[in-house]
């Protein structure tokens, strides 16, 4: 995907004229225009960049763009119009998933703005200095968890023992929750032309999102220990 | 992968498992991390006062196979050696002895900085006592 600050044209492929990127229809002869060259997910919807975003508002631009490129009004049109419709309803599904969820919404977020690329979602998989405590204590309740199973102890106090490990790291996500908040309003505040305080604003989200990543991972090893589908591994 | 020998003797039978007690001024404790594979490693020493010589060393990893041979040996190597011995052994010396290969290089790495780490905050807690590390100095401290 091409960055949004710059203002491609969109060329419409029924009359040849040319449209600004985040339109739809093209402004000279009104037909739907195919995917060619978009902005983002923010600039298809018309939100503005901002992670505080209400999900009513989101709800509301998603439903009155899905009408106008419903393939069902298209099914008399020409063979152009009807691609231009699928691949619309398609990207808006694609940005109304990605947009809905706070969680999906800030990595986007990041993705283009351009501190995290997809392939920076393996640094998920390291233990970030700030969590090795937990990671240790963690890894420690497991082995006594599988030990407990591994005696014939009763469900019901593994699961209470499992229950106790996995208390910390709760208590982390819902830190975590709050700093991402309060960084996210920090990045809806900021003007438009502070670059330092942008900078500043997106590698500290980024850090913390990259963390929640490890977290989460986390609380699924705890799951797949619950139903008794973890292990450890050579 | 196939393991050498050496690993698959210290994954099978770890020496040294377990911890030392973290509170005790003369034990210093390494936690470290692997930003390669997400193992985490913590390796303990026990600095004796009179001689300055490490006269334990646990540790306890969560790994792999090459993590855990790599800090079941450090622990080997680090008891009866100085304070300053010990932070002259390189990861180098843990893929020699392991025969650890090249994608494994890491998990020696780890062992190396999980040296350093438990030097380091048994350092720090005796300079908190204002009394210099034992075995830190070369200077005879009567």
């Amino acid at each position: 995907m091409t960055s949004s600050h710059t203002h491609h044209l969109q060329v419409c492929r029924t009359c040849g004229g040319g449209a600004p990127v985040d339109v739809h229809f093209c402004p000279s002869c009104t037909k739907i225009l195919t995917l060619g060259r978009q902005g983002d997910y923010f600039s298809f919807l018309s939100l503005p960049r901002k992670l505080n975003l209400d999900p009513a508002l989101i709800e509301q631009k998603f439903r009155a763009l899905s009408r106008q490129f419903h393939p069902d009004y298209y099914y008399n049109a020409t063979p152009t119009e009807r691609r231009a419709s699928l691949e619309r309803s398609s990207y808006l599904n694609d940005a109304y998933r990605t947009l809905r969820q706070p969680a999906s919404r800030v990595a986007y977020l990041l993705e283009v703005e351009g501190v995290l690329k997809p392939s920076d979602h393996e640094a998920a998989k390291k233990v970030p200095a700030s969590l090795l405590e937990e990671v240790f204590a963690l890894n420690e309740e497991l082995d006594d968890v599988r030990e407990m199973r591994a005696s014939g102890a009763p469900e019901d106090a593994w699961r209470a023992r499992l229950a106790t490990a996995a208390g910390p790291i709760e208590a982390k996500r819902a830190e975590h929750e709050a700093q991402l908040q309060e960084l996210s309003t920090r990045w809806d505040a900021l003007q438009d032309g502070d670059d330092a305080g942008r900078q500043a604003v997106l590698n500290a989200l980024r850090e913390r999102v990259l963390e929640r990543n490890y977290i989460n991972n986390l609380l699924a090893t705890i799951e797949r220990e619950a139903t008794g589908t973890g292990g450890p591994q050579l | 992968m196939a393991y050498s020998s050496k690993v698959i003797d210290h994954y099978e039978n770890p020496r040294n498992v377990g911890s030392l007690p973290k509170e005790d001024p003369n034990v210093g404790t390494g936690l470290v991390g692997a930003p390669e594979c997400g193992d985490v490693m913590k390796l303990q020493v026990k600095v004796n006062p009179e001689t300055g010589i490490i006269d334990d060393a646990k540790f306890k990893t969560f790994g792999c196979g090459s993590a855990i041979a790599s800090s079941s040996l450090a622990t080997e190597w680090l008891k009866g050696k100085t304070v300053e011995q010990a932070l002259a052994i390189k990861n180098t010396d843990i893929v020699e002895e392991l025969a650890l290969p090249p994608v494994k290089i890491h998990c020696s790495v780890l062992a190396e900085d999980a040296i350093k780490a438990a030097i380091s905050d048994y350092k720090k807690k005796q300079d908190a006592q204002g009394q210099p590390a034992a075995g830190a100095t070369t200077q005879p401290t009567a």
